[in-house]
């Protein structure tokens, strides 16, 4: 077992926000009626702020700050999304828990077994290359671990040590000289382990464990020998859902469509990131925006091709949102997917160039179907039928054709017979034309059809109505 | 010899700024008295063409039916955007247009409607993109002009006849007149690389079809009014 552990250090922040920002901003926690700082961004640690700090003490070093209250669900929520990214990169994922506990708000991680991709993605390098430039682009800050153990992994992430340990041994070389602050134990027997001379984590393990767990508590030995792997350490793997649903609440409203799309992003690189790992592929998903006061307004987001490119749906929702005016500022995201079909056109193909004809031309007539809403954009089809009205209707962009066949019929048709003054005989080309038919449905024609010449060289398609013998304009010779 | 293609390349340098002897792409507009008139024997590929009629109905879209169909038979798609009235399918695909490649774009915002030219035009899925705009600046059709040439397609602009006036960075203008015998009268404004100012005569197809009986022609001249 090869464990690369994730860790997201800033997540009770990140989970919020999707800049950090350039103002110090710090997530706070309220305990035992105090207000602690747990998190801070990095122009916060600029200005000397600190977590586990009391909110009125960085209030007193940096009287700007911009404090926001801390979510443990949102948190919850990001690292389930992003579980389900990295199941692309593994088959088991394990999470670990967000805890209430302020002094574990920053050891936030998930863990990926990666010693079964290695061959895979070719590489241990090419496999951390690839997860990076993904986890920059949803803008996480992170840090990497890869060990033996889960422990061990989540141990060389938080002391920021990328080299790649595969024996218990190795392990322990690395480990040996690093404060046992770093360690997930309780302050008190830090504390503890501190008066007793016990610095580094080096000392911690040369010592007999039996001796530990007497002196120390048995959690203090068990969580050495899942550090080094000498004991099971049983978590439960992240399963990945049939159906997507996410959700970023982040905790403040958004009004302009532009601010929005960071956050959008970020759930969409996600969401393809799930849709890779289960090798499938979406033709349509829908995104919840919800605000305070109204009712939730929902897009439904449609193509023509199954995608999976985050790129692509992030073309598609932002053309949607330019059209879409929201009611008010949104404050939570969600996205949400439920049928899933295998992804077309992925595979070099020998026929490669009208591959891409055709995912250009579908991904064109998409964004403009994004835009201007699906029923403007149309093919048009023929319709086997005598009466001119009923013999064309709007189809599915290259759907298949019948094959009818009509007499000479004008280029231009309106959409509804114009009423005609006839105040002298026109000059006819041709006709008349009779087309009496749809006496089965109710809209029965009597007419006859003529072509005429209009006094300023246009031809026209003009009818006399049977029944009632008036005259009618219904087409252009053009 | 020598100084006959020095010449030639000088005339070609002149009209074109650009020295390359390879004729440029272009799509038959399958009458050959308009062919004979454009430079290079069509429509060029990668360009606007500004089609201006003096009304509907004297044969404007049917002047491009040739192009369109054999455009559609191929690979390419043919886009028509914001048409004012129904392009009438069974009419369309008597003219050999496939209809399975043509797609239409209602669009009723002028932004929308430049936007979605714009789009149609870069793909290069698309051989040729018909447009009725409503209003259109002479920056968007410069705008337009880039698309096309990106997207390698033709962009065919209709316009009323007023615009004629108003210069334009489209690279074919072309004023559409209908004559006393009901051919249409095509006059080139402007067409880069070629002699404007030639008015050329196209026979309607429908009356070379010869569907009409002319006995019946009366000898009226038709006053229609056209009550809404």
């Amino acid at each position: 077992m090869l464990w690369l552990c994730i860790s997201l250090p800033l997540l009770p922040l990140e989970a919020l926000r999707t800049d950090i920002g350039d103002a110090a901003t710090v997530v706070t926690a309220t305990e035992r009626s105090a207000r602690w700082v747990i998190c801070c961004n990095p122009a916060a640690e600029r200005a000397y702020l600190k977590p586990a700090m009391n909110y009125t003490v960085a209030l007193a070093v940096c009287p700007q700050v911009i404090p926001i209250d801390r979510k443990p669900q949102a948190e919850q929520a990001a690292l389930e999304r992003l579980a389900a990214w990295a199941y692309q990169f593994s088959s088991s994922v394990i999470l670990n828990e967000i805890s209430a506990d302020l002094r574990q708000a920053r050891s936030a991680a998930l863990w990926l077994e990666i010693g079964a991709s290695l061959k895979l993605f070719g590489g241990l390098r090419n496999l951390l290359e690839d997860l990076e430039q993904q986890l920059i682009s949803m803008q996480y800050s992170y840090r990497l671990g890869i060990g033996p153990t889960l422990e061990g992994a989540a141990l060389l992430a938080r002391a920021g040590i990328r080299i790649a340990t595969t024996t218990p041994h190795a392990l322990y070389l690395r480990i040996r000289s690093l404060p046992i602050s770093k360690l997930t134990l309780d302050p008190d027997t830090t504390l503890q382990l501190h008066t007793a001379g016990v610095r580094t984590v080096g000392l911690l393990l040369e010592l007999p464990r039996d001796a530990v767990a007497k002196r120390f508590g048995p959690k203090t030995a068990n969580l050495l020998y899942r550090l080094m792997g000498e004991a099971a350490d049983p978590r439960s793997a992240y399963r990945l859902p049939d159906r997507y649903a996410a959700q970023f609440d982040f905790g403040f409203d958004i009004s302009s469509t532009e601010t929005l799309l960071f956050p959008l992003s970020r759930m969409l690189r996600e969401f393809a990131g799930y849709l890779r790992a289960r090798d499938t592929a979406v033709q349509r998903f829908k995104l919840v925006f919800s605000h305070r006061q109204q009712p939730p307004t929902e897009l439904l987001i449609g193509m023509s091709l199954a995608e999976r490119n985050a790129e692509r749906f992030l073309t598609l929702v932002r053309e949607r949102l330019e059209r879409t005016e929201l009611p008010a500022p949104t404050c939570m995201l969600e996205l949400s997917a439920t049928e899933f079909s295998s992804p077309t056109a992925l595979q070099p193909d020998l026929l490669k160039s009208e591959l891409e004809h055709t995912e250009d031309l579908t991904h064109t007539i998409d964004r403009i179907a994004a835009r201007l809403g699906e029923d403007q954009v149309h093919g048009l089809q023929a319709v086997a039928d005598h009466r001119p009205e009923a013999s064309w209707s709007t189809a599915q962009f290259n759907s298949k054709q019948s094959a009818a066949v009509f007499p000479d019929r004008p280029l231009w048709l309106l959409p509804e017979p114009k009423p005609l003054q006839m105040t002298a005989t026109p000059r006819i080309v041709s006709g008349p034309e009779r087309i009496e038919s749809g006496w089965w449905d109710s809209g029965e024609v009597q007419r006859d059809y003529f072509v005429v010449n209009a006094g300023d060289g246009s031809q026209w398609w003009v009818f006399q109505d049977l029944r009632d013998r008036n005259w009618y304009l219904h087409g252009f010779w053009s | 010899m020598t100084r006959t293609v020095t010449l030639e390349q000088l005339a070609r340098l002149c009209r074109t700024g650009s020295e390359s002897l390879r004729a440029p792409d272009v799509e038959i507009s399958g009458s050959p008295a308009l062919d004979a008139a454009l430079p290079g024997g069509g429509w060029l590929v990668g360009s606007m063409v500004e089609m201006m009629p003096n009304t509907m109905g004297i044969g404007e879209l049917q002047l491009l039916m040739p192009t369109l169909a054999r455009i559609s038979q191929g690979e390419r798609y043919v886009a028509f955007i914001s048409p004012p009235l129904i392009p009438f399918p069974p009419a369309l695909s008597q003219q050999g247009l496939r209809l399975s490649h043509l797609l239409v774009i209602r669009a009723e915002k002028p932004a929308d409607v430049l936007w979605a030219c714009e789009q149609t035009l870069r793909c290069k899925s698309f051989g040729a993109v018909v447009s009725w705009p409503t209003t259109i600046k002479d920056r968007e059709v410069r705008r337009l002009q880039l698309a096309a040439e990106a997207g390698r397609s033709i962009g065919f602009l209709y316009r009323p006849i007023d615009a004629a006036l108003e210069a334009s960075p489209a690279a074919t203008r072309l004023r559409l007149l209908s004559t006393q015998d009901g051919s249409l009268r095509v006059e080139i404004l402007k067409c880069r690389g070629g002699r404007a100012g030639v008015t050329v005569d196209c026979t309607r197809l429908r009356d070379s079809v010869g569907l009409s009986d002319t006995s019946s022609t009366a000898t009226h001249s038709a006053v229609l009014a056209a009550c809404s």
